[in-house]
């Protein structure tokens, strides 16, 4: 028998065991994030399952690093086939915000500087949720990628397959509407 | 710092306007810690010398820790964890998992830490990981005192040999004609699995040739062309997936692929 001393013990793992230890220990936030991306439950659940499915078959594509932000970059991709799929409707492509979006941010506005923190803190969770849910879906994702699941813009680069400097600037701009949002609703 | 004459004020105000926004996304890198020290440290003043800045920094601070705080993390609905492990372990093996590979598991996940070295190994893609056994196989094989386990220049006596020890014997060419003569062939372990493995020579260099199951999910463009300095030709047909390997010069190799893939196999 030809062992090798130094064979990578993850692949030498069944498939079974490496789901199980690459996988399951992110159903939670593959549901919040498939959630998130969906805006309901049902939908979130049959999102999860897909994404499951896919993890399942690539799993010995799992090249190392965060098994999370693995996990998470295929329910990502899972959610927006299904939404194509489904409510097609409901995807915005990218193209068409970017270019609104360019048209609509003011920063360095030293009036968009009223609104303070302390008003921003009195939000409750409904309110929060809803605005979240508001943002249209590249920002939505940046935004629940980093301020949720607490990725790193590396890895929100990797699953959302947009250079880092897209990242920060969607990033940048779902908070600012986030914020406005928010600020709208309290005063 | 000198007055600002009429006509500076406008192009001053849209380099602001550009650097600004750069200086927008600097803040939020920063709360985020995703800049390095000097980046940091060069926001961090500029944040406390302008207070636009500092209001931007104050209003992302409240949000994310109003996200954090306020907001439940939600956690997926009872009973989709079991769903999906019912999901995918329709092939589940009813094996437990020898303790050996928890063991193994912790000894690298500490390894991985100390060692960038064991991180490349660990975080090496299958197809890789494959590649890698092989050529570990083919270099073993190379250092052992027979490079086979049954040494035959004659596939009648190759083929038979490989009957018993595993489900399928493997295809074998006699390729001496063309100067790729049988040496014999051995088994292969990948993962926990033995392949059969057949061994050729052209001049003074060995060429392992293994086959085994094809596996779909393998992206051929990811397989290395070379290993440890040993050249690797791969190909799949008729759902076999066949891996060459020598420190035979490239062209040599694909060309022993070639001859192998379209001479008459023993049957």
């Amino acid at each position: 028998m030809a062992a090798s001393g130094f064979r990578d013990p993850i692949s030498g793992l069944d498939d079974n065991a490496r789901f199980a230890s690459l996988v399951m220990p992110h159903i939670d936030d593959a549901y919040r994030l498939a959630h998130w991306l969906t805006g309901n439950r049902a939908d979130a659940e049959d999102v999860v399952q897909d994404a499951s499915l896919r993890a399942f078959r690539a799993i010995r594509g799992f090249a190392g690093g965060s098994a999370r932000a693995w996990v998470l970059s295929i329910v990502r991709n899972t959610a927006y086939s299904w939404l194509r799929k489904n409510r097609p409707a409901a995807v915005v492509t990218v193209e068409d915000l970017e270019a609104v979006e360019l048209a609509h941010a003011k920063p360095g506005d030293p009036d968009a500087e009223t609104p303070e923190a302390a008003l921003i803190a009195k939000t409750d969770a409904d309110h929060l949720r809803w605005a979240i849910a508001a943002l249209p879906p590249p920002f939505r994702e940046t935004l629940v990628l980093r301020d949720i699941e607490g990725l790193d813009y590396r890895e929100i680069a990797e699953a959302t397959e947009v250079p880092i400097g897209t990242v920060m600037s969607r990033l940048a701009r779902a908070r600012r509407r986030l914020i406005a949002t928010i600020e709208g609703e309290v005063s | 710092m000198p007055e600002k004459s009429f006509w500076t004020i406008g192009i001053q105000q849209m380099n602001e306007s550009t650097s600004d926004n750069n200086s927008v996304l600097l803040v939020h890198a920063y709360l985020d810690g995703e800049l390095d020290a000097a980046n940091a440290l060069g926001i961090a003043q500029r944040m406390s010398a302008e207070p636009a800045l500092a209001a931007e920094g104050e209003r992302v601070k409240a949000l994310k820790s109003l996200i954090h705080e306020r907001l439940p993390r939600e956690l997926a609905p009872p009973g989709l964890h079991t769903r999906i492990e019912a999901l995918v372990g329709g092939v589940r093996r009813p094996r437990p998992q020898p303790s050996w590979r928890a063991l193994a598991a912790s000894i690298v996940l500490t390894a991985m830490v100390a060692s960038s070295s064991t991180w490349i190994i660990v975080g090496s893609p299958p197809e890789n990981t494959v590649a890698d056994s092989l050529v570990s196989d083919h270099i073993r094989a190379l250092m052992a005192p027979q490079p086979t386990d049954v040494a035959s220049s004659d596939r009648h006596t190759v083929k038979p040999w490989f009957n018993g020890r595993i489900p399928e014997s493997p295809r074998v060419v006699d390729l001496a004609k063309v100067d790729f003569p049988l040496v014999g062939g051995r088994l292969d372990v990948i993962g926990q699995t033995p392949v059969p493995t057949l061994v050729y020579r052209h001049d003074k260099h060995l060429i392992s040739l293994t086959e085994m199951p094809a596996e779909s999910h393998i992206e051929l463009a990811r397989i290395p062309r070379t290993v440890k300095g040993y050249n690797l030709v791969h190909w799949t047909e008729n759902g076999v997936s066949y891996w060459a390997i020598s420190d035979l010069a490239l062209a040599q190799l694909e060309q022993f692929a070639q001859l192998f893939r379209t001479n008459p196999a023993e049957l």
